[in-house]
């Protein structure tokens, strides 16, 4: 029981909430665009969070029973859509097949921004808590003065 | 001779700090985990527990022959076990996942300030002793 334990799981919300904004900036980004290395047109990408056991070490795994009770949040998949893309008629694009249809990512601009509000509030969240643990391990190290 | 010095209240102190701690963790745990897919949120029960087991009026303390036969409200701190589970009183949403964070956030700030307030009065406790000590003598 101890504070460490408290900062790494909202550092761990942290950094799950940035990845999230990542994809999200990514698909903004890449709303329009026909061409990938992959070939293609983008594909959507959305995170897969895990709730997985806080535990600071192999050791500790090995050693002790784990804490179900106190989970830290990790990325553990980065999902791509593999629905059908948007097909526009456009036969002077250079990306358009014989029949003169370009097809371009299948992305929701509004949904995307009402994810990246949602992330950006989690993110404050997790900053909220985070605070809230800093602030009682400070008032801790006054005891007795 | 310490427990006229540290009696039952910083006792019972330390313990409530400890318990505010954990739940400071389970709630930190429920506010990063608030988007995953499938995932419960948990709760912290002590306050019950705790005060069963400090019993400041002695109103459960057992009525029996021998003293160390029960020592159900005998201010046994260490009996003390703080109660998590998932949190029954939820709304699940599309994807399974039950934490409110209303409801965490304003626990989260709650269980800072009572935290704050425990500290307070330990630090108050241990003032009044620091005074005897250095003031008493003269």
């Amino acid at each position: 029981m101890d504070f460490s334990k408290a900062m790494a799981v909202s550092s761990s919300g942290l950094t799950a909430q940035r990845m999230r904004m990542n994809t999200i900036s990514s698909n903004i980004a890449n709303i329009n665009t026909t061409r990938t290395p992959e070939g293609g047109p983008y594909r959507r990408k959305d995170v897969v969070f895990e709730a997985i056991p806080q535990a600071k070490s192999f050791g500790e795994i090995l050693t002790t029973q784990p804490d179900r009770n106190i989970d830290r949040v990790q990325v553990t998949d980065v999902n791509v859509d593999r629905g059908a893309p948007l097909v526009r008629y456009e036969p002077d694009h250079p990306d358009a097949n014989a029949e003169g249809y370009v097809a371009y990512p299948n992305i929701n601009l509004m949904e995307e921004m009402a994810n990246m509000i949602q992330a950006s509030r989690s993110y404050e969240a997790n900053v909220s808590a985070m605070q809230a643990t800093k602030d009682m391990a400070m008032s801790a190290l006054q005891i007795g003065q | 001779m310490s427990n006229s010095l540290f009696d039952k209240t910083t006792n019972s102190l330390g313990a409530a700090i400890n318990f505010r701690l954990l739940r400071n963790n389970v709630v930190s745990s429920n506010i990063a985990n608030a988007e995953t897919p499938g995932y419960k949120a948990k709760k912290v029960d002590f306050e019950d527990a705790l005060s069963r087991a400090i019993d400041i009026n002695g109103l459960n303390r057992l009525k029996t022959d021998n003293p160390k036969q029960f020592i159900s409200g005998a201010g046994e701190k260490g009996e003390v076990e703080p109660d998590v589970y998932d949190n029954p009183d939820v709304n699940v949403s599309n994807d399974g996942n039950t934490v409110d964070m209303e409801k965490e956030m304003s626990k989260l700030a709650e269980n800072t300030i009572l935290y704050k307030a425990a500290l307070r009065l330990i630090n108050k406790k241990l003032a009044a002793l620091k005074y005897v000590t250095a003031e008493g003598g003269r």
